[in-house]
C-alpha cells in the first residue's frame, strides 16, 4: 500500500518527460503532449464516478513519504525548465532553416530540423505541460521556506511568479469574497477569468510589496521587492526564447505562457466558481471538491479544496473527502466544458441552486440571490 | 565543522505563557500544529501565513520563520520578538506569550 501511495502521484513527472521526449525525437511525436492531454481527458471522463480516499495505517499515519514526495516535487523544476529548452532548440532549428533529416542516437531515430506544423505541436505540447506546473508551484507554495522559493520559480516558468504570494496572502485570506481575484463570481467565462484573475493577483502582489517596503522605510525599485523579481525570474526563458528565435521565439513563448496561465487560471475557475463567503472563517463550503480517481492522482489532489483550504498547511497525500460541494466530475472532464462558458453554465447551475439550498448562510443566500438575478437579466 | 557531526535535536518544549503550560514541538513541526495536536486552542485560521490570528511573542529561546512575517507583522512587532506560530519552527526551547482567550471574533 505504502508504495502504491506514493507511486500514484507520478503520473504527471512520468508524461512530461514523455512530452519532451517527443519533442527531441521530433516529427509527429513533437505532438506528443497535445495527444497525451486528449487521453488523459478521456480517462477522466471514463474514470469520473470512481473515487478514493486518502489512505492511513491503524495508527492513522499517512502511508505518504514526505522525503520522497518533495523530492519528486523539486524534481519538476528542472524538467519544466528543461520543457522550454527542447522547445527553444526546436525554434531554433526552425528558424534557422536546418534541414528535416532523420538521425539516429544510440540506436533511436530522431529528426533533426522541424516543420512548422510540427513546431506548433511542441510548442502546444510544451505549453500545456507546462501549465501543469501550477500543481507543484501550488503546493510548494504552501510548506517551508525552500518549497516556496521553488513554487516562485516554477510560476516564473510561465510568468506568474506573483502567483504564490498572491495564493497565500490573497486567495485564502478572501476566498469566496470579491476581494479574491482568484474567485469567479458567477456569470463569469472562463476567459474573462483567466485574465482578470491573472490581473488582480499581481496587483495583489504589488501592492502586498509596496506595504511591506513602505512599512520597513525602503525603496519600492529595489531587488528586495519580491513583485519585481518575480518577474526577473521569468527573464532567463525571455532571453532563452528570443535568443533562439527572435519574433517567433517571442511569439512561441507567449503561447507556453497564455496556455499555461490559462490553465492555471481554469484551475481556480472550477475550484471556487460561483461560491459566495461573507465574513468568517473560510468553511469546507467555500471551495468545490474535484476527486475522482484520475483527477485525485493527475493532480496530486489539487482538487480536494473544501479540506484544502480548511487545512492549508496539510500534505497533499493526507487530504481526504470531507463532504463539500462536489461537481461529482474530473478537472479534465470539467476543464473542457469551462470552454464552451454557456455548456458550463447549464452544467453548473444545477449544483449551485443545491449549494445556496444546502450551504449558503442566509446572508450568503441574500448575495447568491442577487447574483443569480443578475446573471438571469 | 563539528556541528556537521552534532546530533540533531528531534523535539524541543515550548512554555506557553501566561497560562504556563509546556508543550512538545517535534524538530520541523510548526508551533501551531504541535499546539493543536496536544489539545491547545491557539487562536487560528488560516494556517498558511497570511491571517495573523496565530501571532506570539517570543521571550526566549530561538526560532526558524517559514515565511517573511513582514507581510502580516508590523516591523516594531516583529523587533519585539512577535511572530506567526502557524509559520515557525523551533531551533531550541522557547517560551512565548500568546493570548488564549482571543476569539475569532476578536481577531
Amino acid at each position: 500500500m505504502k508504495l502504491f501511495v506514493n507511486i500514484r502521484y507520478l503520473i504527471v513527472p512520468a508524461m512530461s518527460l514523455i512530452t519532451i521526449s517527443g519533442i527531441l525525437l521530433g516529427g509527429i511525436y513533437a505532438w506528443t503532449g497535445v495527444i497525451l492531454f486528449g487521453i488523459n481527458t478521456a480517462i477522466d471522463t471514463v474514470t469520473k464516478d470512481i473515487h478514493h480516499r486518502a489512505n492511513f495505517d491503524s495508527d492513522g499515519n499517512s502511508y505518504g513519504i514526505k522525503l520522497f514526495q518533495y523530492l519528486v516535487m523539486y524534481f519538476m523544476l528542472p524538467v519544466f525548465i528543461l520543457l522550454q529548452i527542447v522547445l527553444a532548440w526546436r525554434l531554433f532549428q526552425y528558424s534557422s532553416l536546418t534541414p528535416i533529416e532523420t538521425l539516429t542516437f544510440l540506436g533511436i531515430n530522431y529528426q533533426i530540423g522541424v516543420s512548422g506544423l510540427n513546431l506548433i505541436g511542441a510548442t502546444l505540447s510544451a505549453a500545456l505541460w507546462a501549465g501543469l506546473g501550477i500543481i507543484y508551484g501550488h503546493e510548494l507554495s504552501h510548506n517551508r521556506k525552500q518549497g516556496f522559493l521553488a513554487s516562485r520559480l516554477i510560476m516564473a516558468l510561465s510568468g506568474a511568479s506573483h502567483f504564490t504570494y498572491a495564493h497565500v496572502y490573497n486567495h485564502h485570506l478572501d476566498l469566496g469574497h470579491e476581494n479574491d481575484p482568484a474567485t469567479a463570481p458567477r456569470g463569469r467565462n472562463v476567459y474573462a477569468h483567466t485574465w482578470l484573475s491573472h490581473m488582480g493577483q499581481s496587483k495583489f502582489s504589488y501592492d502586498l510589496e509596496a506595504k511591506k517596503l513602505r512599512k520597513q522605510n525602503k525603496s519600492f525599485v529595489s531587488l528586495e521587492n519580491r513583485w519585481i523579481l518575480g518577474y526577473l525570474y521569468s527573464l532567463p526563458s525571455i532571453i532563452l526564447f528570443v535568443w533562439t528565435g527572435g519574433l517567433l521565439g517571442i511569439a512561441a513563448l507567449l503561447v507556453v505562457w497564455s496556455l499555461s496561465n490559462f490553465l492555471l487560471e481554469a484551475l481556480n475557475f472550477m475550484g471556487h466558481y460561483g461560491l459566495i463567503r461573507k465574513e468568517g472563517p473560510v468553511l469546507h463550503k467555500h471551495s468545490w471538491d474535484n476527486d475522482s480517481v484520475f483527477t485525485s492522482w493527475f493532480f496530486i489532489e489539487i482538487g480536494r479544496q473544501c479540506d484544502h483550504h480548511v487545512r492549508g498547511e496539510t500534505y497533499f497525500w493526507e487530504l481526504d473527502d470531507v463532504e463539500g460541494p462536489n461537481y461529482g466530475i474530473g478537472y479534465f472532464s470539467l476543464f473542457v466544458l469551462t470552454l464552451i462558458p454557456f455548456l458550463f453554465r447549464r452544467f453548473v447551475e444545477k449544483h449551485l441552486q443545491h449549494w445556496d439550498a444546502h450551504y449558503a448562510s442566509e446572508e450568503e443566500k441574500e448575495i447568491a440571490d442577487q447574483f443569480n438575478l443578475n446573471t438571469a437579466n | 565543522m563539528f556541528n556537521l557531526f552534532k546530533k540533531k535535536q528531534t523535539s524541543y518544549k515550548a512554555k506557553l505563557m501566561p497560562c504556563n503550560i509546556e508543550i512538545i514541538v517535534d524538530s520541523g513541526d510548526t508551533l501551531l500544529s504541535s499546539a493543536l495536536s496536544q489539545e491547545i486552542s491557539w487562536p487560528h485560521r488560516c494556517k498558511v501565513g497570511s491571517c495573523g490570528s496565530c501571532k506570539y511573542q517570543l521571550v526566549e529561546g530561538e526560532i526558524k520563520p517559514q515565511l517573511d512575517f513582514g507581510y502580516v507583522l508590523e516591523p516594531e512587532e516583529i523587533n519585539r520578538g512577535y511572530g506567526l506560530a502557524c509559520q515557525t519552527i523551533l531551533k531550541s526551547d522557547v517560551e512565548v506569550i500568546i493570548n488564549l482567550t482571543y476569539t475569532q471574533e476578536s481577531l
